[in-house]
């Protein structure tokens, strides 16, 4: 069925965390019948077994709907789903490039929230038509005219006839749907121009290579056509085209305003970046549709298998992770304590433990990360700027003109009894205050500068158990500048050990290499002699503690018979320490790296 | 061909004397700590055991054509005194008759203060006995209860008196790191068998074997070895106690030769189930079992289950830890003469990687310090090829 392209609404749905999203997109799916019953399973648009498990969202599919409205017409309606983490903020911007309207779903109990707010504003600045829903109006804390009036006051959105609904339930749908036709716009475009769609989003699969999600906006694409991508200037032959329903569909050709896929012998999504305009090789568009970047990774850590020989696995896990996600950078690196490995970037925390736990769980690798770090920008002497992906990276203190660090804009939603203690662990994060109102007597909205260095340690996690998870919060970039950062060494017996290094600012320096040496204290083996730790900026030591020497295992007697009995035991303990890292005079087992790598991991959860 | 070298004349021209190793493998009753091999005693089973013993001798005789001659002798166990006086002088007269005693032999008994007994005494005394090592372990009752050992402290004290009285060496064995032990139970202890004339003291730590029950489940409350070490040695050389071995101290003389074999590489013989003998560069170890031993024996058939050749770096490294046990250390010059002085440098290399202070180096070679001697079982790890 082919509608005219007034009746084609593209549309996306931006909520917060657990307002419902998923399941309202299940309710529009069945209530267009799009889904049998049959086949019909919760979050049937969550395509990773990851965010179906942890209830997130990170890449959606597309789906066409039918609908026929009470004015008797078919509609085609596009749901463009958009990823609700800040993380993804490029990959949702271009989500809402390929849309008209939103919905907007706010939860009736809990309210507007951080991320409502922001996804809001940036579906605002794209010009979408923004349509308020709220949403599980059948909890007995629901709240909905207090919701409404959040999204007045805190998002600006006239609330007059805010549409109530109950995804759980089923209750409001069909008004949902009937909103969408009324008020989202219909999509504008010309069939005659060179062909212009809008990449939104690219996916690899193993048998069909990659399969780009696009978004004709002029002119149209068919199977057999010869495209070329804009940005990175490659070309394919179109193998098949079609639209998703949510199962993929052939169809011969897309139209202006029409959403669906293209696959053209496409062999990784870095040939085909988010954001990129497809045209014709033939009758190429003049210009590619604004707002292309080339997304680049914020955080990085390193990633290192447990298990030394299983390099080569890693290897082709990135490798194939990145065939998926574009986003994911990593290079090779070599750790005297962990042995070879990589140094990996990413969009942000989140962003960094997916790939780490589908690395684990599509690929079977089990591996260990050192801490986070963000990009640092240094400018030497010479008045260069210089970009470092590890601490490793930073030169001699006294080579360094400058250092910049990238800060943050956080917003936060925080209940009032909270907004002190809120106002404190920002405080305490080198945060600068930027502003405060009180969104209802209840509840403040705090906006903050801070370092994203400080962000990325453990502050969700602080402020969960600050706020007890009444808090919500999102964050922007707000550019680079200069800090008094310092490289912190820590040293066994003298010796520094590169994967313990890290950067922080000179005021946290001697509190972090504190915490760092107490860690290392518990999980060194003891050794023969008494082994020194010490953290140093540069040649200058900030703390210093000692492990005394060996104690135990004093010694065994040993006559004729004992001899043989004796040896094979300390050949089996002797082969226990082949696994050892040698790190000057002191054997330390992986385990012990692993342990304190680990716990810091533990101190994020 | 003869040869000119002193050395091989010396070999050639005179028979290797060794140090003999007798295993009684019975106990009046099993410790739950200790991993030597002894079984209970029963009608019939001493005699069948002298009588295997007599026909192990037999058939090393009729292999060897000629027995070594025996420089030390060293009667242990198991418990040996368990065995009564007849039994006593049957042994003794097997020995006598199997073997040549050199002038000045060193002959240790092991001695278990529940059956140590006036008549045997008279008989080692007879003998040419030089040694009595008496199984004290402690000299506190509550440990002795613990340890499950078959008398009290008055005993021990007993049993010492008696052997210093008839005028042997009194070696005493004692045990620390024992559960809820403290550094004052453990120098009563010390004081106890220094004040009853002991010119020899072992002290040992509870080591908990596998195949034990202790080993298997080990008792609460342990006490950490490091600091009752490092106060037996402290105090006993303060008493004029010279430690020349991990675990063996002694007044001067008083060492015991025959246990010195086994650390400086030289050749030995263990009869008996269970005992271990090496001869030049080969290692064997007997049946284990008693019945077995008999049985075996009766065959006609030598008693070994187990037997190695020592070689390479296996050597090398083995009787460098052994040599670093003592406090003579590793001579360079004898030890480069007997494997090379390649091999010399690969274990003065992996001595290297300890720190200066557990090494004590002279001209003439290395051996451990104080402080080495506390930590020795870390640092043969590191002598390991």
């Amino acid at each position: 069925m082919s509608v005219p392209m007034e009746r084609i609404r593209n549309f996306c749905i931006i909520a917060h965390v657990d307002h419902g999203k998923s399941t309202l997109a299940d309710r529009l799916l069945e209530a267009t019948t799009t889904v049998s019953a049959r086949d019909m399973r919760e979050q049937i648009l969550d395509t990773l077994d990851l965010e179906r498990e942890r209830g997130i969202t990170i890449k959606l599919v597309p789906v066409q709907m039918k609908y026929r409205g009470i004015d008797g017409l078919d509609y085609v309606l596009n749901l463009i789903d958009t990823p609700g983490h800040v993380d993804f903020t490029y990959e949702v911007s271009r989500s809402l490039a390929a849309c008209e309207g939103a919905l907007l779903i706010v939860d009736a109990a809990q309210g507007v929230e951080a991320q409502t707010v922001a996804n809001a504003y940036l579906a605002v600045d794209h010009g979408l038509e923004i349509i308020p829903v709220i949403n599980k109006i059948d909890l007995p804390s629901a709240q909905p005219e207090q919701a409404a009036r959040e999204i007045e006051e805190v998002v600006g959105l006239d609330c007059s006839d805010v549409l109530l609904a109950s995804a759980k339930e089923g209750k409001g749908i069909k008004e949902i749907l009937e909103a969408v036709i009324k008020k989202v716009p219909p999509p504008s475009g010309e069939r005659d121009m060179p062909l212009q769609a809008l990449i939104f989003d690219s996916i690899y699969n193993n048998y069909r290579g990659v399969i780009c999600y696009i978004r004709v906006t002029n002119g149209t694409v068919r199977t057999g056509d010869m495209i070329t991508f804009m940005a990175t200037r490659r070309s394919f032959q179109v193998e098949e085209i079609g639209v998703f329903c949510p199962d993929m569909r052939p169809v011969d050709e897309l139209g202006p305003g029409e959403v669906g896929y293209l696959i053209g012998n496409i062999k990784t999504v870095e040939e085909a970046r988010v954001g990129d305009t497809v045209t014709s090789s033939r009758n190429p568009a003049i210009a590619p549709l604004p707002g292309y970047r080339k997304v680049k990774p914020v955080v990085f850590c390193g990633f290192y298998p447990i298990e030394r020989d299983e390099y080569p696995q890693l290897r082709d896990a990135l490798e194939k992770l990145q065939m998926n996600d574009s986003a994911i950078f990593f290079e090779p690196e070599t750790s005297t304590a962990l042995g070879f490995g990589f140094r990996c970037g990413f969009l942000g925390l989140l962003h960094m433990e997916i790939a780490r736990e589908r690395l684990n769980r599509e690929f079977g690798v089990d591996l260990v990360a050192t801490a986070p770090n963000v990009v640092y920008h240094f400018r030497d002497m010479s008045g260069s700027l210089i970009e470092a992906h590890r601490p490793s990276d930073f030169p001699e203190a006294s080579m360094i003109e400058e250092v910049l660090e990238p800060f943050i804009k956080i917003t936060g939603f925080v209940p009032s009894e909270y907004v002190g203690k809120v106002m404190q662990l920002c405080q305490d994060r080198r945060g600068v205050f930027v502003g405060m109102d009180y969104i209802t007597p209840q509840r403040a909205r705090i906006v903050y500068e801070l370092p994203l260095a400080e962000f990325i340690i453990d502050f969700h996690d602080r402020l969960k158990s600050v706020t007890r998870g009444f808090a919500s919060i999102d964050y922007e970039h707000a550019g680079f500048r200069p800090s008094n950062l310092v490289k912190v060494d820590i040293l066994i017996g003298g010796e520094p050990v590169d994967a313990f290094c890290f950067v922080c600012h000179v005021d946290r320096a001697f509190n972090r290499g504190q915490e760092a040496v107490r860690k290392l204290k518990e999980i060194i083996p003891r050794q023969l002699f008494e082994v020194s730790l010490q953290a140093a900026i540069g040649k200058r030591v900030i703390v210093r503690q000692n492990v005394k020497p060996l104690r135990k295992d004093v010694l065994a007697k040993c006559y004729g018979g004992d001899i043989t009995r004796k040896r094979k035991l300390l050949e089996k303990q002797k082969e226990g320490k082949k696994r050892m890292k040698q790190i000057g005079r002191i054997s330390l087992p992986q385990e012990a790296f692993l342990a304190f790598l680990k716990s810091g991991d533990e101190e994020e959860e | 061909m003869p040869s000119s070298s002193p050395a091989m004349k010396k070999r050639s021209n005179a028979k290797r004397a060794v140090s003999l190793y007798i295993h009684i493998p019975f106990c009046e009753s099993k410790c739950p700590y200790c991993s030597f091999y002894s079984t209970a005693m029963a009608p019939g089973k001493v005699e069948n055991f002298l009588g295997a013993l007599e026909a192990e001798i037999d058939l090393l005789k009729a292999a060897h054509k000629v027995l070594p001659d025996v420089r030390t002798t060293y009667i242990g166990g198991g418990t040996p005194t368990v065995l009564g006086p007849s039994h006593w002088v049957r042994l003794i007269d097997i020995l006598e008759k199997g073997f040549r005693f050199l002038p000045g032999n060193e002959v240790s008994v092991e001695a278990n203060p529940g059956s140590i007994s006036r008549e045997l005494i008279s008989l080692w005394k007879e003998w040419r006995v030089t040694r009595v090592s008496v199984g004290v372990q402690s000299l506190r009752d509550e440990d002795l209860f613990l340890l499950g050992r078959p008398h009290d402290a008055g005993r021990s004290a007993e049993a010492m008196k008696i052997v210093t009285e008839a005028g042997f060496s009194l070696s005493a064995d004692l045990l620390f790191g024992l559960p809820g032990q403290d550094i004052r139970g453990w120098h009563e202890s010390l004081k106890g068998v220094i004040g009853a004339g002991a010119d020899h003291v072992s002290v040992y730590q509870l080591a908990l074997d596998p195949g034990t029950p202790w080993g298997d489940r080990p008792p609460a409350g342990l006490a950490e070895g490091y600091p009752l070490y490092r106060w037996a040695q402290y105090y006993l050389e303060k008493k004029g106690y010279r430690q020349y071995e991990i675990a063996s101290f002694a007044k001067a003389g008083k060492w015991c030769r025959h246990n010195v074999v086994y650390w400086l590489g030289g050749d030995f013989l263990g009869l008996g189930p269970s005992a271990w003998s090496c001869n030049g560069f080969e290692r064997s170890r007997n049946v284990i079992d008693l019945d077995e031993y008999c049985s075996i024996t009766g065959r006609g058939e030598l008693p070994v289950c187990f037997s190695e050749i020592l070689e390479g770096d296996v050597l090398v490294s083995e009787r460098a830890i052994l040599a670093l046990r003592t406090r003579w250390g590793i001579r360079s010059r004898k030890f480069s003469a007997l494997f090379g002085a390649g091999s010399l440098d690969t274990i003065m290399q992996r001595l290297e990687e300890i720190p200066s202070h557990l090494l004590k180096r002279s001209r003439g070679g290395v051996y451990l310090s104080r402080e080495g001697m506390r930590v020795g079982n870390s640092i043969w790890q590191m002598l390991l090829p």
